[in-house]
């Protein structure tokens, strides 16, 4: 077998010379990424007295996490945000995963008219359309509900979920159906018990994809809620303003809010990576 | 009244359909309706007052010598920097290391950060007086700004923040296509001993090209209504000149309670991107193509 060398970058350098000089660029480049995490995190651990010098005094606490926990507000939108972001990636995936089934499967004008439509309202801005469900969500007596901010939720992936569930069922050969169909099953018995199972992993990477979106959108809850459903980015972004300097508090919040987004997308990350080949 | 494929297929996209009507096509309908009434607390009868609203933000020195620039060179540079870091990233982490799957998770943490906590963190960190940034400059001994105060480095700010949170989508989905590349005309360079920069120029680049062209549309368009970040970092301000579209309309609809002029902001924003991602969908078309 012929010998293969692998062309390597700075190859003037000892091969000692380019390790040491890889390890350091890696070092540097995930230091960099994850200082503004690590500082909120120290910050977060530091009483009221140290946190305006953080990177001096030994002084650390878990007082500030269990001070938030006494407010009231903030774990009711610890509970709001858990409870939309779950509700919001179910419905999304029922939706969304028949309807990319529909474009992959079938052609014509329905099926281009449908990824027209989809196309167009993935690239309307939400402002363009959340500023006017003020009035419809309050007209429709849904404003400031679960009701009134679930469904903007599931709406808003239909568009981009569609069109990624397509490219998913393009990926999947349609012959298993036809046999399928032949040996008697229904067209929904194909799709169901057929098609959806095997495009598990990529439908896993949609939901891991969508419950984070959902824990970390910030610009629906501001417009479609108010006192009787916070959301917890809501009410972290009031905090910049009202509690103004108690960053030590803030900073506990904030570190609370990433717990459970760090844990979904450790746990899904290998779904995502090989779910999302397009 | 249909066969029984066509209800089957009605039936697939039924409830999404059924979604947009009422939550996408409905509000933007009465959004339009809004946009040509003089729709304000004080004036209860919505009077028709045709194209006015239209009119006064498209003269609107802010909205045109700040608010517009600012969206686009936001965008661009946004998309462009992200861009860059994420395709060095995605082929250092295609190459077999030892750690390599530590770092991809660290590279991967901005992912989970909540565009409002970035923007909290990043606060933080420039915060004038005990931000960690001023502390380390003043103690080598140069001066501290107040970063967020001043125009230009709060919008380099705003923009660092939005490449910090979205280099990783594009690490994630252009590794993955890189994955996917087939290995062998690789295979064939390396025995041609062709140098690394021949390599991505010539094989990794035009392979690659459909994968980084579909991610620059989406984030472009993205990148167009940013809100979060600016509304958490600086509200637009120092004034109003760190204001994007999507600030604006939401300024005007919600703090200057006119929702006639926020809803007319809103869908002229809403054309001009239209027009950009059509523009754009075209281009995908045709590279996708060749």
């Amino acid at each position: 077998m012929a010998m293969v060398r692998r062309s390597e970058f700075l190859p003037w350098l000892p091969p000692m010379g380019r390790k040491t000089l890889f390890a350091l660029a890696l070092a540097f480049i995930c230091f960099a990424f994850a200082f503004p995490v690590l500082w909120l995190i120290l910050t977060s651990l530091r009483p009221e007295s140290g946190v305006y010098y953080v990177h001096r005094g030994t002084e650390f606490t878990l007082g500030n996490f269990a001070e938030v926990l006494r407010e009231e507000r903030i774990v009711e939108a610890f509970v709001n945000s858990a409870l939309i972001a779950t509700l919001a990636t179910v419905f999304s995936l029922l939706v969304t995963v028949s309807s990319g089934y529909m474009l992959s499967r079938f052609t014509g004008p329905a099926s281009r008219l449908w990824f027209g439509t989809i196309y167009v309202f993935r690239c309307v801005p939400y402002i363009s359309w959340v500023l006017p469900l003020y009035f419809v969500t309050q007209s429709w007596g849904i404003y400031d509900t679960y009701t009134g901010l679930l469904l903007p939720h599931v709406a808003v992936h239909i568009c981009f979920f569609s069109w990624l569930m397509k490219g998913f069922f393009d990926g999947i050969d349609p012959s298993m159906e036809y046999a399928a169909m032949i040996d008697g099953c229904t067209r929904w018995g194909a799709f169901i018990r057929v098609a959806v199972p095997s495009a598990l992993p990529a439908i896993s990477a949609l939901a891991v994809l969508c419950w984070l979106f959902t824990w970390n959108e910030f610009l629906f809850a501001l417009i479609l809620t108010g006192n009787r459903v916070p959301m917890i980015t809501v009410v972290m972004a009031q905090f910049v303003t009202e509690m103004g300097l108690r960053w030590n508090l803030m900073a506990a919040t904030a570190v609370m809010a990433l717990v459970p987004a760090f844990l979904i997308a450790l746990f899904g990350q290998k779904y995502v990576i090989r779910g999302l080949r397009i | 009244m249909f066969g029984e494929q066509q209800r089957f297929v009605l039936l697939l996209i039924a409830p999404a359909a059924l979604l947009l009507l009422l939550f996408q096509v409905v509000p933007i309908v009465i959004g339009a309706n809004a946009s040509f009434r003089d729709w304000a607390l004080y004036n209860p009868r919505k009077t028709w007052i045709g194209f006015d609203h239209y009119v006064a933000v498209i003269s609107d020195p802010a909205f045109l010598y700040v608010v517009l620039p600012n969206t686009f060179l936001f965008m661009v540079l946004s998309v462009a920097g992200a861009l860059v870091v994420g395709l060095a990233l995605a082929l250092l982490l295609n190459r077999p290391f030892r750690g390599q799957k530590l770092v991809q998770t660290i590279l991967l943490v901005p992912l989970m950060v909540a565009p409002v906590i970035a923007a909290i963190m990043i606060r933080w960190i420039f915060n004038d007086q005990f931000g960690i940034v001023n502390v380390v400059l003043e103690a080598i001994g140069l001066d501290g700004q107040p970063w967020l105060v001043q125009r230009w480095s709060a919008f380099g700010i705003i923009l660092l923040t939005d490449i910090w949170l979205w280099t990783p989508w594009f690490t994630l989905l252009l590794l993955a296509g890189l994955q996917s590349l087939p290995k062998e005309p690789f295979e064939a360079a390396a025995i041609d001993g062709t140098t690394t920069w021949r390599v991505f120029r010539f094989l990794t680049l035009p392979m690659l090209r459909p994968v980084i062209v579909v991610c620059v549309v989406i984030r472009a368009i993205d990148a167009f209504r940013t809100f979060d970040i600016v509304w958490t970092l600086t509200g637009g301000g120092p004034g109003r000149s760190t204001e994007l579209f999507s600030l604006y309309a939401y300024v005007h609809a919600f703090l200057n309670l006119d929702l006639g002029r926020g809803s007319a902001a809103a869908i002229i924003g809403g054309l001009i991107i239209l027009v950009i991602g059509v523009v754009l969908y075209r281009l995908v078309d045709r590279i996708a193509k060749v």
